[in-house]
């Protein structure tokens, strides 16, 4: 996957440069409306739509549930509903989505 | 459907590794380092979002990871072992037998300053519920911390549901949540009442069998031992009596209510024992001096912060042991008050208590006492009175109509009857609404009032549709009376003080710019002012003809009794006092207008606005009344021009006018018979405004720049001037 946005990305045609954002735009709108998974900084992890991101990766996520570290013993099982949350991009850890979203989705995970 | 089989068959590799603890069995694909790298592609400020989504909704979101928005970040900073009470209990955390009284009176402390955080508007699970014991008192082996754990749990469900039922509290007030906790339901009131009183008994033998005898060696072991249990029995009786006079105010009879005045007067005794002893309890291990919640045994602040919603976190300080006692006896003070107002019997007289009280900006727990005891569930007024009986009480005390005489033809006429009681049924709701929104907090107050005008304008229309009509009648059966505008003249003094109300808030809630002074103390005394003493003279000539018309129909009978005794009028002390606000209003007026000629008010610079958008904006609620019909920017700019003087007024001789109505309004106040602290506190306004407005006619000061200042602190409507 990295490989992928490397081989074309650095480019000396404007123009495929264009493509190249214009593709990074086309997968991330892909992933819209899709059910995301994002583990912070400080170990909670939260589940929600992918509704919004911006260039410095800060994500907004709609209908968002708050999971604790699994490390915690306590209270764990419950999520917690936040509802429309950021998480500011240098908090974020890792990003999953669902597998089985990624069937209509054009660059993440398809064609690696 | 063919990429669909390539996915999952990719699945296999990248679902491995992730952790599953999500209910459902979908399997996560981690996309991070594509992510980023997508999104890096995208130009500084772009949004990539769903066209549905836009700036709009994100301006919503909750800021992860910001402490001012993120309550989850809390709970993970600790480094300690979050337990709840079970898991406490388990790991041996908490003791729920053989504790010690320093222990016992340390918990018992600590769980009284979390009632108080409650009641001044902090959630139950900030506060009450930090204290584990209280989440399960059936765990708890120790009788007397078990009895006490079952009462706070009553103490709070009682006063919720007090609070809930007379619905006078906003979200800055309470927080009526319990967030699925028990209250203690399985046990009955008197149960829990029982195991107080029986701990209670126990004490007290241990407090008798330490105290000290004649001629006996002191033991300083043995004394100690009798402080703890004295203060420990002074702790379980006030809560039992705090909690049997709150069961007081559930009953429905009136006799109740005197019951629960002697019950809180004698927990009020107990109260300087129980600050006199605050340092036998055992203290919380971290510095709380700051608010910050007490860390001890049996408490664990952050055991409910997963219950807390997605809001903004809201910080409960728990206030400090040492306020606690200060704090009863604020509360125990309001409650007694409170129990007084069942001695008012007149709807008026309860409508000024109602305005007293709030004055005073009480606590949502008294005023909900308040409103509780006023109308009780049978919707009686202290649940023997018809609302109907008290306000046709209050127009016979008012206006004494005709129709309401017993001596008149139409007292027993069916038609007028029927007349007089759809009105007094239809003032009753908007009148109820009327006391309910002066048990709200004062903020709230003033918007609430504006809203209910439009309520008592629909009455006006048909106080006066009712009195034509009467008085129709009336003509025909008995020529030589009238029943003109009574029931009119009742609602219109209703209306104006509302209106009058709805102004002077303005300035103790401190929404008015210094140049907006002039004109909204000109409407309150060239207009609503001069209404209020107009209407209350009709209503007083009104009271004098029906009292004429009863002496001569005494004297028919009787001719020698009725000897002429000079009575007092029963409106003339609240003419006087209109007459007092009045001018001061007039004095602030000229005095703002003088000010202004001076070039000492600051005034802002209309771009957008105007003074005519801010003049509007102030009176718009006065919108929705018909009498006195409101007056406009352009009808108040005319008929406050002083060029129509000749010659105009300069700003000495309206310091001067001032100074003269500020002198009125002291020699009326003077010659007020037993005058009340609201007298006082207006001569205290009145006196130095006279001085200050006699220097300024003489030209004091006249050269300074330096803007005049308004001190409210010795009335909350009308400031002394400050010339500095």
């Amino acid at each position: 996957m990295a490989t992928m946005i490397e081989e074309n990305g650095p480019s000396t045609h404007e123009q495929t440069e264009v493509s190249s954002s214009s593709q990074a735009r086309q997968k991330l709108e892909g992933l819209l409306n899709k059910n995301m998974r994002i583990r912070m900084t400080d170990g909670r992890t939260l589940v929600g739509l992918f509704l919004c991101t911006d260039r410095d990766c800060n994500v907004i996520l709609g209908s968002a549930q708050e999971f604790l570290k699994s490390t915690d013993t306590f209270s764990q099982g419950e999520p917690r509903v936040l509802g429309l949350a950021m998480i500011p991009g240098h908090h974020v850890v890792s990003i999953e989505v669902e597998a089985d979203s990624l069937d209509d989705t054009q660059g993440f995970g398809t064609n690696h | 459907m063919v990429m669909k089989s390539a996915v999952e068959d990719d699945d296999t590799g990248w679902g491995l590794g992730i952790p599953e603890k999500m209910k459902n069995n979908a399997n996560w694909v981690d996309i991070t380092h594509e992510f980023k790298g997508a999104c890096k592609e995208l130009n500084l400020g772009e949004l990539l979002h769903d066209k549905l989504f836009g700036l709009f909704e994100a301006m919503s979101a909750i800021e992860m990871m910001d402490p001012k928005m993120d309550a989850g970040m809390i709970g993970n900073q600790v480094n300690r072992k979050v337990l709840n009470f079970e898991q406490a209990i388990k790991e041996g955390a908490i003791k729920v037998k053989d504790l010690s009284l320093p222990e016992l009176i340390g918990i018992i402390d600590t769980c009284f300053c979390c009632l108080i955080t409650w009641l001044e508007g902090h959630s139950l699970a900030q506060t009450v519920f930090t204290c584990l014991y209280v989440h399960n008192p059936d765990l708890i082996e120790e009788p007397a911390l078990k009895a006490f754990a079952l009462g706070m749990l009553k103490v709070c469900d009682i006063a919720r549901e007090k609070v809930n039922k007379a619905a006078v509290f906003e979200e800055e007030d309470f927080q009526a949540m319990t967030y699925g906790f028990k209250m203690a339901n399985n046990v009955t009131d008197l149960r829990v009442t029982g195991m107080l009183k029986d701990v209670e008994d126990e004490l007290q033998r241990k407090v008798k069998s330490t105290r000290s005898r004649q001629g006996e060696q002191r033991n300083p072991e043995v004394e100690r031992e009798h402080q703890q249990c004295l203060a420990l029995f002074n702790r379980i009786k006030f809560t039992r009596l705090l909690l049997t006079a709150l069961i007081a105010f559930t009953k429905k009879e009136t006799s109740s209510v005197g019951e629960a005045q002697k019950l809180v007067a004698q927990a009020a005794d107990l109260l300087s024992p129980i600050h006199s002893s605050i340092q036998h309890g055992i203290q919380s291990q971290n510095d709380t001096t700051k608010g910050d919640h007490p860390i001890m045994m049996g408490f664990e602040p952050l055991v409910n912060q997963r219950l807390l919603p997605p809001t903004f976190p809201r910080y409960a300080k728990i206030i400090k042991r040492e306020d606690m006692v200060a704090y009863f006896s604020k509360l125990i003070e309001r409650i007694k008050t409170v129990c007084d107002v069942i001695n008012t019997t007149n709807l008026h007289g309860i409508l000024d208590f109602f305005c007293e009280f709030s004055e005073q900006s009480p606590c949502v727990l008294s005023r909900s006492l308040l409103q509780t005891t006023f109308l009780i569930d049978n919707k009686k007024v202290f649940g023997t009175h018809l609302m109907q009986d008290m306000i046709k009480d209050a127009l016979r005390y008012f206006v004494s109509p005709p129709v309401l005489s017993y001596k008149c033809c139409l007292f027993n006429n069916h038609q007028a009857k029927d007349y007089i009681d759809s009105f007094v049924t239809h003032c009753s709701r908007p009148f109820c609404s009327l006391i309910q929104i002066h048990g709200h907090n004062r903020a709230r107050q003033r918007d609430k009032l504006g809203h209910i005008l439009e309520e008592f304008a629909t009455l006006q229309d048909e106080a006066e549709k009712v009195d034509a009509a009467l008085h129709s009648l009336l003509m025909k059966l008995e020529p030589q009376r009238q029943h003109l505008a009574c029931l009119g003249t009742w609602i219109l003094y209703h209306n104006l003080r509302i209106m009058i109300q709805y102004l002077l808030s303005g300035f103790e809630l401190e929404l008015y710019s210094m140049h907006e002074y002039y004109y909204i103390y000109w409407y309150l005394s060239e207009f609503l002012y001069a209404w209020l003493m107009s209407t209350l003279s009709r209503a007083d000539s009104s009271q004098m003809a029906e009292e004429r018309i009863q002496e001569e129909q005494l004297k028919g009978r009787s001719s020698k009794k009725t000897k002429k005794k000079k009575k007092v009028r029963p409106l003339s002390k609240e003419i006087t006092m209109s007459q007092a606000y009045q001018n001061m209003c007039a004095g602030m007026y000229k005095t703002m207008v003088a000010l202004d000629m001076d070039g000492k008010v600051r005034k802002p610079q209309f771009e957008l606005d105007s003074e005519q958008v801010r003049y509007e904006h102030r009176f718009a609620p006065f919108n929705s009344v018909v009498t006195p019909p409101p007056v406009h920017y352009i009808q108040f700019k005319e008929m406050s021009d002083l060029k129509k003087y000749n010659p105009p007024p300069g700003s000495a001789d309206l310091y001067m006018a001032a100074s003269k109505h500020f002198q009125q309004a002291k020699l009326i106040l003077e010659n007020v018979p037993s005058p009340d602290p609201e007298v006082n506190r207006i001569l205290k306004v009145a006196k130095p405004n006279i001085v200050v407005m006699k220097l300024l006619a003489g030209g004091h000061k006249k050269e300074t720049k330096v803007l005049p200042e308004f001190d409210f602190s010795a009335h909350k409507y009308f400031p002394v001037v400050k010339i500095i």
